[in-house]
């Protein structure tokens, strides 16, 4: 019988690589994006610019004063949205501060540059590891299943310590699954189609694909909205990996072994 | 504890998001790279697709003014203040029958009314009722030459500091079925903040390709030596010639 505390060999290169390049290439996007947004900082669910449909509008009503309104009701944002660091050593009527956005002063022509670039980079990246993770036949450990639903209150509740032992499961277990399953394969791909959906060239070669979305401001609305889950899902996963061994985790991410204890 | 310090992590890694790429932003090689992406975009959308065209209801009777709202160029002033009369739009360079079109000619020749969605690099978008005569028909009236692979428009308008303001589209962009030179928007010639009066319109880029206020169109066999060299005012402050996505 094989020594339970042997390390194991958990990833392969292809998928540490890939991890690392993601988690480069959406700092970059994020930023980048933030940049973009900046040049007209509102999000309204129509296809059209319309400020009686705006969701989100950060603004700056008055010198010194920054504002975000959402849905309607306005809170002031003062240092962190509306009225912000411009990068150049004084504040100024910038939606999101300038040390968030890529680059660090307002360019919006550079700001595209980046994201364009990095998009290419996070999607071939993922096409690349879908590819070989499918041919190694490791996907279906990853995959969230039918049988896996009844599995997730009680993972959750030996999260919770309401339960003594995880429910039984295979190399993943049923909430890593559901939240690898939604972000690799619900969030990222929407994120990134949205993101092709708002723009005009995209728009007149695919034309259902705007209007799919409900147009192109509300394409943009949708890019947004998926950034902010994907920014959730990083805090999760982050918090996930500092609370259960943040060495050993880090260590088979960068060398591929892992230590089961 | 642990919980601060993680959040206090993760702010400090995105706020050092700016820092960081700024001096790369700045590196002319690393621009390069990043500019690497355009013409792979460029490749695969290509210009075939035809954008979206929309109903007299869905039209925005305000159309937000896109760039400059007024030109600066001297000519312009005295032009407008004739209405236009004086006005002759100059097609030449590679053509075999380089000529000069009144509004008049212009007005006469088959027009084209297209209903169709500006997008704006900063985000916004509206639409606009736009008519005019469709930029293939005029370049068919003064047969481009063989050689003749780019449009340029030249702009009456310059950004202060003596950079005229030009465009240019390949001459498939410019064949395009709705690449168009709008004299009206909404039923009404078009005003002075709207490109008056003759402007292009290229709904199947971003709003920056649409140039206003020209007085000429030559063809050329390349951008390269015209002003910075990347075919447009906007594309020589870095911003992408081609502007589909």
């Amino acid at each position: 019988m094989k020594d339970a505390r042997q390390a194991i060999y958990r990833y392969a290169l292809l998928t540490r690589a890939s991890h690392w390049l993601w988690v480069l290439a959406f700092f970059v996007l994020v930023g980048s994006g933030l940049q973009i947004f900046n040049a007209s900082p509102n999000l309204d669910a129509s296809d059209k610019s319309d400020p009686s449909r705006r969701v989100l509008a950060i603004g700056s009503p008055a010198e010194g004063v920054g504002t975000a309104t959402l849905f309607g009701r306005t809170f002031e944002t003062t240092g962190w949205l509306g009225w912000t660091d411009d990068g150049m050593g004084s504040r100024g009527a910038h939606a999101f501060p300038s040390p968030v956005t890529i680059p660090g002063y307002q360019d919006l022509a550079g700001g595209r540059r980046w994201h364009l670039f990095f998009a290419w980079i996070a999607g071939l990246c993922w096409f690349a590891w879908l590819v070989s993770t499918a041919i190694k036949g490791n996907l279906r450990e990853m995959i969230l299943r039918p049988d896996d639903l009844p599995k997730l209150w009680p993972m959750q509740a030996y999260y919770l310590k309401l339960r003594a032992t995880p429910p039984p499961h295979g190399t993943y277990n049923p909430l890593q699954k559901a939240a690898y399953t939604t972000v690799l394969f619900v969030i990222a791909p929407l994120v990134v189609v949205t993101g092709l959906a708002l723009s005009p060239g995209i728009d007149a070669i695919a034309n259902p694909l705007t209007a799919v979305f409900g147009g192109r401001q509300f394409a943009r609305l949708w890019h947004f909205a998926g950034m902010l889950l994907l920014l959730g899902f990083f805090a999760i996963h982050t918090f996930q990996v500092l609370t259960q061994g943040v060495i050993n985790q880090m260590r088979s991410m960068i060398t591929g072994w892992y230590q089961p204890e | 504890m642990r919980r601060r310090l993680f959040i206090a992590s993760t702010v400090s890694a995105l706020a050092a998001c700016g820092p960081i790429t700024s001096p790369l932003n700045d590196n002319a090689g690393f621009r390069r790279v990043l500019a690497s992406a355009e013409g792979l975009n460029h490749l695969l959308i290509g210009t075939h697709g035809l954008a979206r065209e929309y109903h007299e209801r869905d039209v925005d009777r305000e159309f937000r003014v896109n760039g400059f709202a007024t030109p600066s160029d001297v000519r312009y002033a005295e032009l407008a203040a004739g209405k236009f009369a004086a006005y002759r739009l100059v097609v030449d360079g590679a053509v075999e029958r380089p000529r000069t079109f009144t509004l008049a000619e212009l007005a006469q020749m088959p027009q084209q009314t297209q209903i169709t969605r500006h997008d704006c690099v900063e985000g916004w978008s509206a639409i606009g009722k736009w008519s005019g005569v469709r930029l293939g028909d005029l370049l068919a009236a003064v047969a481009p030459r063989s050689d003749a692979r780019y449009a340029v428009f030249r702009c009456m308008d310059n950004d202060g500091a003596g950079n005229l303001y030009y465009e240019s589209l390949d001459m498939h962009q410019a064949r395009h079925p709705q690449a168009l030179l709008a004299t009206r928007l909404n039923d009404v010639p078009l005003d002075l903040s709207h490109g008056a009066p003759v402007r292009l319109r290229v709904p199947t880029q971003l709003g920056y390709k649409s140039a206003k206020w020209i007085a000429r169109i030559e063809l050329a066999g390349g951008v390269a030596t015209i002003a910075g060299g990347r075919g447009g005012y906007w594309e020589d402050q870095g911003y992408e010639w081609y502007a589909g996505i």
